[in-house]
């Protein structure tokens, strides 16, 4: 009995949940089963959405309008999505085109991957390709601005940004199955669509070496510079007077790509101060270390970074220390973390760590990790009247003095205020003064 | 005791089902006269208790005793420690330059042996010790790896002979219990093998596709493990495979990024998450079967612990770097 029961109960439950997924996931029936009069398909919904007959006229309309199958997409009766769509806009143009998010892309947009294709397309027409609400590059610059900005005026553009379809030369609009960055295809598989490596012009200018496999974009800076052959605006000296073989053999040696040397020890070729400072610390941060030693953060070509830094601060030391990153981020979007440090506001690591060598722990360039560092922004002798220093034992462990980091913690706190590693004040005031526990 | 409200959760990129976990694996702890328990996502349950914690060179024991004590220097960011099965530990005392000597028995930790201060020890990070008592210590800012007779003296620096390509830069090194020494050189992207006398014996290529391998251990099957800290993934060589290859899928839901590793005589694998202030533990499969401590300051806590080493008797002890002390633990079966 008690089993009829519980699978009754079951039933009903299931029975329940499939309701509820059906009144949100939209139409309970197939579109057709409007069972309009023969020919009243458009033609009826036009008698009041007069305005349509105008956008008809559009240049480009979508099919389903077109045809006078506004309930491909609406409901005429009711619905719970907004303009009685039949389901959310992601299915919704998804059910139809769902070639535009292939199962393997290796990157994907943002917003097609978000469902919002009304970003760039009108949902009925417009006088743009793919009824796009603008055209061409301006509808990507609307987001993009700073590439936008880059492309119109730098002094050397690249063609293709320039031509009819512009970025989606080289971008596919919605995904990519090859690439990242939504590029159509990989570098530089991408570029020798048009760059003919073959040709005697294209072998002079790369001074004989073989670049058939290289990374174009290790060099060029593909949405135009103001150096010419669109090299980076930051660019590795040794590259720009042409010199490969500074750090290269020689253009017609077997692997004449290689370098001559490897780790810090190329770098050191030129740059040997730097290095030897580096290395008379006492902490050397260990990635230098290793074959790919300097090019592990910086570019050898060029960048559009400071100091051919690969890519910005943060991105950078983000490639391995992607946890410190994401709790640095985490704290700038917390409401809660009103005071948050201006190196942790901007993510800029080196405001407090030595990037490349330091002699205190923590790659930290100062003799105090905690009022050292802090002190060089904070007024810590003003911050309160809390007793702070050397002179300042910390209750909860005697090798400890009481510092900045004895109620911070540097590089943010998540969802915690003031970068305390606590939820509340008191809980943190409590960890030294437990007496005043309530 | 534990206090509770002591401990900080990282909590970042932790479910609520994890933090749940830990929570009543805190009150189970607090409950269970100081013991510390652990969450547990295996069939295993581990327990530890926190037994007590090296602040300096000279311990309350001998000052007792001996009233002409010289002045007692504290720990400054320890980064290595090393114990036998007998009693010994020897600690890095790294920001001071100096290698501590200790015994501890019964719960007792106790000091007659001098410090060990040398030239060649400019900041000693990472501390083995052998069957015969010699002390191996890399230096942070040398990256060599000096030997030292078991009375505290200066051998000679660990040169490989007999090895192809010759360049090396040792990021960290084991010594398994037949003394054979294995060392994590970086630079040529392998794990080395040399004999006790520091013979070449043979070397295994790093895998393919790795973010950073900043520790190795060696278990009693003779198994590599390595440690990518960017990835926080372990990969495995058994004796006699010549590829590592992942043991586990990326623990970053776990960890944030573990620098250290050692394993214990059941071939169960510690992981010191540096950057997460906590100690992480495998089976020898991979599966995670717990966590020790949580960052913070009070005893029992961590902030940015260096290096582990566990005994025979399941007695860990944790350079706690930033907490300038030498944490002991017991862990329980």
């Amino acid at each position: 009995m008690k089993t009829i029961s519980r699978h009754l109960t079951c039933s009903s439950v299931l029975a329940f949940v499939i309701f509820c997924l059906m009144i949100v996931a939209g139409p309970a029936y197939p579109k057709e089963n409007f069972k309009l009069r023969p020919g009243a398909e458009g033609k009826l919904c036009l008698k009041c959405h007069e305005t349509f007959q105008k956008t008809l006229k559009s240049r480009a309309v979508h099919q389903p309008l077109k045809t006078g199958r506004c309930s491909d997409c609406h409901d005429p009766h009711t619905s719970v999505h907004q303009k009685l769509l039949t389901a959310d806009t992601n299915a919704l143009c998804t059910g139809c085109h769902k070639e535009l998010l292939p199962e393997k892309a290796r990157s994907t947009h943002k917003i097609v991957a978000d469902g919002e294709c009304v970003k760039c397309h009108a949902a009925h027409a417009s006088d743009n390709r793919f009824i796009l609400i603008k055209p061409g590059n301006e509808l990507c610059s609307d987001c993009h601005k700073d590439v936008g900005t880059q492309a119109q005026e730098v002094r050397f553009k690249h063609s293709p940004l320039m031509k009819d379809k512009g970025c989606l030369n080289c971008h596919d609009p919605h995904a990519s199955v090859k690439s990242d960055y939504l590029l159509k295809n990989v570098v530089p598989a991408l570029c020798r669509e048009c760059h003919k490596t073959g040709q005697p012009s294209f072998k002079r200018k790369h001074l004989d070496y073989p670049v058939d496999e290289a990374n174009c974009n290790s060099c060029h800076s593909a949405h135009g510079s103001n150096t010419r052959g669109i090299l980076y605006d930051k660019v590795h000296l040794p590259v720009a007077e042409n010199k490969c073989a500074e750090c290269h053999l020689k253009a017609g040696a077997p692997n004449a790509t290689s370098t001559k040397k490897q780790g810090t020890e190329l770098c050191k070729q030129c740059h040997r101060d730097s290095v030897d400072t580096i290395f008379t610390k006492n902490r050397v941060h260990w990635p230098l270390m290793d074959k790919t030693g300097c090019l592990n953060c910086h570019s050898p070509h060029g960048s559009r970074q400071k100091n051919l830094l690969e890519k910005s601060v943060r991105e950078t030391c983000g490639k391995c220390h992607e946890d410190t990153v994401k709790l640095q981020q985490w704290s700038i979007s917390n409401p809660k973390n009103t005071n948050l440090c201006e190196p942790v506001k901007t993510g800029s690591c080196s405001s407090c760590h030595a990037p490349h060598s330091a002699d205190n722990v923590l790659l930290i360039p100062k003799d105090s990790i905690s009022i050292g560092i802090c002190g060089e922004c904070h007024k810590w002798e003003t911050h309160s009247t809390h007793p702070i220093g050397e002179k300042v034992i910390d209750p909860r462990d005697k090798n400890l003095t009481v510092e900045c980091l004895s109620c911070h913690k540097a590089c943010g706190t998540g969802n915690k205020p003031n970068m305390m590693p606590f939820e509340t004040t008191y809980d943190l005031c409590i960890q030294c003064h437990p007496e005043r526990r309530k | 005791m534990i206090c509770a409200s002591n401990v900080i959760p990282n909590a970042e990129s932790e479910t609520v089902m994890h933090t749940l976990i830990k929570r009543l694996a805190m009150i189970a702890g607090i409950l269970s006269s100081g013991l510390i328990l652990t969450a547990s996502w295996g069939a295993e349950t581990l327990k530890f208790s926190y037994i007590t914690s090296i602040y300096a060179d000279q311990v309350d024991t001998v000052l007792q005793k001996d009233s002409a004590a010289q002045e007692i220097i504290a720990l400054k960011h320890p980064e290595g420690v090393a114990c036998d099965d007998r009693s010994l530990v020897v600690v890095a005392d790294t920001g001071n330059a100096r290698l501590l000597r200790y015994r501890f028995q019964d719960k007792t930790i106790s000091n007659d042996l001098p410090p060990i201060q040398l030239p060649e020890l400019t900041l000693p990070a990472r501390l083995q010790l052998n069957s015969k008592g010699e002390i191996f210590v890399l230096d942070r800012k040398t990256r060599r790896i000096a030997r030292l007779t078991p009375e505290g003296a200066f051998h000679s620096y660990l040169e490989p002979s007999g090895l192809p390509s010759p360049t090396f830069v040792p990021r960290s090194f084991y010594i398994d219990r037949n003394d054979a020494i294995h060392i994590l050189d970086i630079f040529s992207e392998r794990v080395i093998m040399l004999n006790s006398e520091g013979q070449y014996l043979a070397h295994k290529k790093f895998p393919k596709d790795y973010g950073f391998f900043s520790d190795l251990t060696v278990d009693f099957k003779e198994t590599h493990f390595l440690i990518d800290s960017v990835n926080a993934t372990v990969f495995a060589a058994a004796k006699d495979a010549a590829v590592f290859s992942p043991l586990t899928q990326n623990l970053k839901e776990y960890m944030r990024f573990p620098t250290a590793m050692t394993s214990d005589s059941r071939a169960r694998i510690y992981l010191v998450d540096r950057n997460g202030s906590r100690i992480i533990i495998l089976g020898s499969d991979g599966s995670l079967l717990g966590r020790l401590s949580a960052m913070g300051w009070k005893e029992s806590f961590l902030n940015y612990p260096s290096q582990l080493c566990i005994n025979s008797r399941g007695e860990i002890f944790i350079a706690d770097t930033i907490n300038n002390r030498i944490q002991i633990f017991a862990v329980k079966e």
